[in-house]
This record gives C-alpha cells, sequence and structure tokens, in this order.
C-alpha cells in the first residue's frame, strides 16, 4: 500500500517555502508506517487524476498564476472528476483562486476553471498578517497570509476567522472546502505549521483506506505549534 | 524655504551627534514633512547613481565608493547602509550647500531599497540604475519577485543608463523595454557551477516572454545562471567574468586578474557589477586596478570572540532571503574542520512584527547534513521551527540541541559540542551570545 501525492506545478507555485506541505505529509504517513511516492508534476506533463490520492498546490506570482490556468484548463474534466470522487485537494496561498469564476488583476479579468461559484479581484493594498483559523473541532490553525486579493466566496467556507484576515473586508471565513477540497489563503509550510490539520487528513485517508491510524503527537512540529500558541495566542 | 530646512536638517543632525542618537534617519523625516519635494530643490552632481535589489546592494555600494575614492572622486554615499527615503535625504540634504543647493560632490551614490526608488525623487534624477538581482526577500514587506520588479520597471527613466545583472532572468527583463542605455553583467561557468538548482522553487524559472519554462547551461545559485528561451530570451553579457577562483580570491575580468575581498561566491557579482558601473563612467583599467588589486579594501569583519579556548564567529543573518541565508550556510560549510553552529531568532524581522517563518523552507538547509557539523544549538523563540526544518532537512535530530533558556547555552556547548563555534543568528540575538560569552570567559579568568 502506498499513497501517492501529486505536487502540482511545483516550479511555478512555489512562492512561500511550500514544498514543507510535501514534507509534512511524507512524514505524517511514513510514521504510520505507511510507505508515499511523491511526483512533482507541471506545465505541460500529462496529469493522470485518477493514480494519486492528494494533490497540493503554492502560492504563485500573477505571471504564474495564469500559466497555471491555461494549464489547468486542459485537464478541467478530470480534475473535477477527481474532486467529486473525494480526493483530496489541498490548495493554499492564491491558488485556490484559479478554481473560481473569474480572476480580475493587472487591469484584465481572466475567466477562471468555474468548479466553484467564487471569485477575487485584486486589493488596492496587499493583506498581510499572522491568522488564526477555526476548523471543526480542533484546536487552532495557525498560518500567515500575504496577498493582493480578496474573494467573494458565499458558502462552503473552510474556516471560521478567529484572529486575522477573512476572504475579504465583509467576511468573518476564509477559504473554501467542498469534499476534501481544501482552499485557504494561508502560506507557506501550513501543514508542517499545523501538526494536527495533517494527522486529521491523513487519519481520514487511512481509514477510509481500513489502514491502522496512530495517534503521534510527541514530534517536533507539535512542539513548535504548541510553542507558537503559548508565544502569540491570546485570546 | 529650501535653504533653511538645509539648514534646519543639518543641526537636527548635530543635536542627534551631541545626544549619541542615531541622526542617519530623523532629520529628514521631519523635513520632508514640511517639505516634501524638497529633493527635487536639489542641484545634483553629473552623476547621481543608484544601487539596487534584493541582495549584494550594500557591498556593491561600498566597493564602487571605494573605487571611486580611491581615485580622487569626491563620493557622498549611504556609508550607514539607511537605504529608505529618510536616510537618503537626511544623506543629500547634509551634504548640499545651503546657498546655492548644490551637492557637494563629484558623484551621488545611493543604495537604494528597491520599494523607495520612485519614491526618493523625480525618476529623471537618476543617471545610472545597478539591479543586483531580484529574489524573494521580506515578502511581508516586499511582496513577491514580481512585485519588486515591477516596482523598479515603474521606477526607471528612460534616460538612466541601466547596468544590470543579466544572470539574473529577471533582471535581464529590464532589457527588453528600455530606451536609454543598457549595459550587462554576468558570470561564465565556474568551478562551482551546478547544472542541477539545489531545489525546485527558484525564482524567474519561466521566460518573462512567452512563458516557457527556461532551460539552464548551469547556475551559479538559486536562478543566477546561464539560460535561454527557444522563443530566444537570454542573457547577452557585455562584461563577463571569467575563472572565479575562491580559494586563490581572484577572476578575470576583461583579460585582467581582479581581486576579490572574500572568499564567496557573491564577491565575484558585486566585484563585477562594481567594475563594470565605474567603467562605464569612464574610469579607466588603470585606476579600476589600482583599487581593487593594490588598495584592496578589506570585506566587513566577522565578530570572532574567544569562548573556552574556541574561536567564535559571529554570522549575522538576514531571515527572510533565502538565497542571502543559504550563502551563509555555505560560508560556514566551507570551513573544513569540526564545529558546531548556533542558528535561531526571537523575532523574523527587525523592521515589522510578522513572524512569518515559511522562508525556512525555502532555504536548503540540507547542506549542513555533513560529518564536519558536531552539534547544531536551536536557539530563541522559534527554535522549535528551526529544529522542525532541519530535521525535515535530513539532519539527524540527535545532531540538534534546543536550548530553552539561553543562559544556559555556554554549559551546554561546554558538556555537548565541540569543533570552532559558528553563531548564526538574527539581528536581536548576536548581541545577547555576545555578552554570554563575554560573561563566561570572564568569569573563568575570576575563578582562575
Amino acid at each position: 500500500m502506498k499513497i501517492k501525492i501529486a505536487h502540482l506545478y511545483y516550479d511555478l507555485l512555489n512562492l512561500y517555502g511550500e514544498q514543507g506541505n510535501i514534507l509534512a505529509l511524507k512524514n505524517a504517513f511514513e510514521n504510520q508506517n505507511v510507505k508515499v511516492e511523491i511526483n512533482l508534476l507541471s506545465a505541460g506533463d500529462n496529469i493522470n487524476f485518477n493514480k494519486y490520492d492528494i494533490f497540493y498546490m503554492g502560492s504563485g506570482t500573477n505571471q504564474n498564476l495564469l500559466i497555471v490556468l491555461n494549464d489547468l484548463k486542459k485537464h478541467k474534466k478530470q480534475l473535477l472528476n477527481a474532486i467529486k470522487k473525494n480526493k483530496y485537494f489541498i490548495s493554499t496561498g492564491n491558488s485556490h483562486e484559479i478554481f473560481g469564476k473569474f480572476i480580475e488583476m493587472d487591469n484584465a479579468k481572466y475567466e477562471g476553471l468555474k468548479i466553484f461559484d467564487y471569485y477575487a479581484k485584486q486589493n488596492p493594498k496587499r493583506i498581510v498578517g499572522e491568522s488564526f483559523m477555526e476548523f471543526e473541532n480542533l484546536t487552532p490553525i495557525i498560518g500567515f497570509q500575504n496577498r493582493c486579493s480578496v474573494m467573494q466566496c458565499d458558502d462552503n467556507h473552510l474556516f471560521g476567522v478567529i484572529n486575522g484576515y477573512a476572504d475579504n473586508y465583509k467576511s468573518s471565513f476564509e477559504g473554501y472546502r467542498e469534499n476534501n477540497f481544501f482552499g485557504t489563503y494561508l502560506i507557506g509550510p501550513l501543514l508542517i505549521r499545523n501538526p494536527h490539520f495533517t494527522d486529521y487528513i491523513v487519519k481520514d485517508i487511512l481509514e477510509k483506506k481500513n489502514i491502522p491510524y496512530t495517534e503521534i503527537t510527541n514530534t517536533i512540529e507539535y512542539k513548535a505549534y504548541n510553542e507558537y500558541l503559548k508565544n502569540f495566542y491570546d485570546l | 524655504m529650501t535653504n533653511i530646512l538645509i539648514i534646519f536638517n543639518k543641526l537636527i543632525t548635530l543635536v542627534c551627534k551631541i545626544f549619541r542618537k542615531n541622526g542617519s534617519v530623523f532629520p529628514a523625516s521631519i523635513i520632508l514633512k514640511i517639505k516634501p519635494d524638497i529633493l527635487g530643490k536639489i542641484k545634483y552632481p553629473k552623476y547621481v547613481i543608484g544601487i539596487t535589489g534584493s541582495s549584494g546592494k550594500g557591498s556593491t555600494t561600498s566597493l564602487v565608493a571605494h573605487i571611486l575614492e580611491t581615485n580622487g572622486y569626491k563620493v557622498v554615499w549611504n556609508k550607514s547602509g539607511s537605504n529608505v527615503l529618510n536616510g537618503t535625504a537626511t544623506l543629500i540634504l547634509n551634504h548640499c550647500n545651503f546657498i546655492t543647493r548644490k551637492l557637494k560632490a563629484d558623484v551621488l551614490l545611493l543604495e537604494m531599497d528597491e520599494s523607495y526608488i520612485k519614491e526618493t525623487f523625480k525618476k529623471s534624477t537618476l543617471t545610472h540604475l545597478l539591479v543586483t538581482n531580484i529574489t524573494r526577500d521580506q515578502p511581508a514587506r516586499n511582496g513577491n519577485p514580481e512585485v519588486i520588479l515591477n516596482k523598479i520597471i515603474n521606477s526607471i527613466d528612460e534616460k538612466t543608463h541601466l547596468i544590470l545583472n543579466a544572470d539574473d532572468s529577471l533582471v535581464n527583463k529590464l532589457t527588453l523595454k528600455h530606451q536609454g542605455r543598457i549595459t550587462t553583467y554576468g558570470i561564465n561557468k565556474t568551478a562551482y557551477s551546478i547544472t542541477k538548482p539545489y531545489s525546485q522553487n527558484l525564482d524567474g524559472a519561466y521566460c518573462p516572454v512567452c512563458y516557457k519554462k527556461l532551460k539552464y547551461r548551469y547556475y551559479h545559485y538559486g536562478h543566477l545562471g546561464d539560460y535561454k528561451c527557444s522563443c530566444g530570451y537570454k542573457r547577452n553579457l557585455d562584461y563577463v567574468g571569467k575563472q572565479v577562483n575562491l580559494n586563490k580570491q581572484t577572476m578575470i575580468i576583461e583579460n585582467k586578474k581582479i581581486h576579490l575581498n572574500n572568499n564567496v561566491f557573491f564577491a565575484a557579482y558585486y566585484t563585477l557589477a562594481a567594475y563594470t558601473l565605474c567603467k562605464e563612467i569612464n574610469l579607466n583599467e588603470e585606476q579600476l586596478l589600482n583599487a581593487l588589486n593594490v588598495n584592496i579594501i578589506p570585506s566587513k569583519r566577522l565578530k570572532t570572540i574567544m569562548f573556552d579556548n574556541r574561536e567564535v564567529v559571529m554570522i549575522e543573518s538576514k531571515n527572510e532571503n533565502n538565497l542571502s541565508y543559504l550563502q551563509s550556510l555555505k560560508y560556514i560549510n566551507q570551513y573544513p574542520k569540526n564545529k558546531t553552529i548556533i542558528l535561531g531568532f526571537e523575532n523574523v524581522s527587525r523592521r515589522y512584527k510578522y513572524n512569518d517563518v515559511s522562508w525556512l523552507y525555502d532555504v536548503d538547509f540540507n547542506i549542513l547534513d555533513t560529518k564536519n557539523v558536531d552539534r547544531i544549538f536551536c536557539i530563541g523563540r522559534f527554535r522549535f521551527d528551526v529544529a522542525a526544518r532541519l530535521i525535515n532537512s535530513g539532519i539527524d535530530p540527535d545532531e540538534l540541541i534546543l536550548v530553552d533558556d539561553i543562559n544556559r547555552i555556554t554549559t551546554l556547548l561546554k558538556e555537548n559540542s565541540s569543533g570552532k563555534i559558528f553563531t548564526m543568528v538574527c539581528f536581536d540575538m548576536t548581541e545577547i551570545l555576545k555578552n554570554i560569552f563575554l560573561n563566561a570567559e570572564e568569569g573563568d579568568h575570576n575563578e582562575n
């Protein structure tokens, strides 16, 4: 048994140390004695969406986001099918914008993949700051945002905002979730910084494959998470 | 009004000096509130040179100043490294004649923060602009490299002579539309070149013209190297650095052997950049060789102290710039014998309150996975994050020592480590560590 992870557009969407998320998934599965295969895929590659259990995409510059959008349009049908089949799709930073209706940036409007109903518009000011998010019954999700757009998203919210920025200035939610598609503006090694969130995903995947899951919380990532909460989570 | 404000600026600077306060930024912060366009009223010299980029601008500026001053030019430059608007304005006003408003120099040479070029003065004021590189750097403040590049593009006047590091595929984009003069520099393949990058998180990996992936013949570091695209986008070099030899600290430029004042690769870049710029403002070969090979500028000396009969080399690393950070790690790695390394930070930045640790995963820490590294001590509030990154880079967890109480570090070092000590910590920890080491040494002497 092997878990297969596709790191999509690894060389285009990687602005903020996002390779850390792949490392986090790899470690979490290996700690459960489950083997992991990681494939780096990018523009122009044949992507077999049936092959993988998890797809991951990180943050990109506007130019790179458009390269990815154009390439993903070729895979839209298979992509949609993979999301419907409950495959895990983790999209951090701004990459979830391309799954929506449209993106307005640099004085132009680009048609998105139209898989989901939300849309993104460039904001005059960059949105930068620490975030604490609420997700189901987990302890807070910690993260950082650094983006230049706001999103209009009316339903299927991923996170409730405890502290930090929401999708837009009027919302109190951040991100999008449909089936196992997780899209969030949180950047960087989110799954390293939130080992409990990573374990939530790992546990779900293993249980569905009838592989036993053992709780392991004595890792350095858990220590870093707890230390961060101790130093910065003040409510 | 301008004349009075020039005097006022000088007076505030004097008061700061008397009270031993840093007066390199504060004076103009007041003056610019009174007269925001004051820098537009100054009479500038023939050469007004800006040096910008994500890293290396300070070293390049120092070397250009050295070359010019060695050859008799009067240069006004921001020695203090204050490279944002208030610092630059304070410097300019302090060197102006308050009657004629004329800057008293042959050359105004400015290390410039890439975000503040346009805000400093009218675009046309710069006669030359040198761009060292564009990489991910302090993203919370600068955004991403594309944002930085666009800021630079929007700051350039058509009349400005651009001096560009064309090894950088992003910087090279400036050659596409600029109507004014352009001079490029770059380095040929060296013994240190690599054909595969350390990691896949390169800036500017794709062609800015046709958006295909660039093909590299070799990389020097990061995305700097020799690249080309099938659409024809590539580097065209006017000044070429060859045969970089870090052991001998030499390189060849225009068939002349040039001394490098430091044994790290980026010294080749700042030396070539300074050579190119100075040649383009008409210094001759003899003048250049005299300043670079005879009257050598000493490199910035690293702080070195002794502790427990071991040398402690103190490097101040720059967080949030993965390539600068990697260069410092490579410097430590060059030491061929047994060593102990201290890493960590209490805060990510000195400029803002954000503590984003994402950049740690853009640094290739796996280069520390060598037998010469005895122990790595992780210190500061983010020691667990640093340790997590190191373990995720393949470093043996048993090699790591997490220091919960910084005051115990000397005991822990004595009991658990060997070899020369390298501290590579952020600005906020260097001073603390230095004092701890010095106090420990003093205590030992007193006991003896």
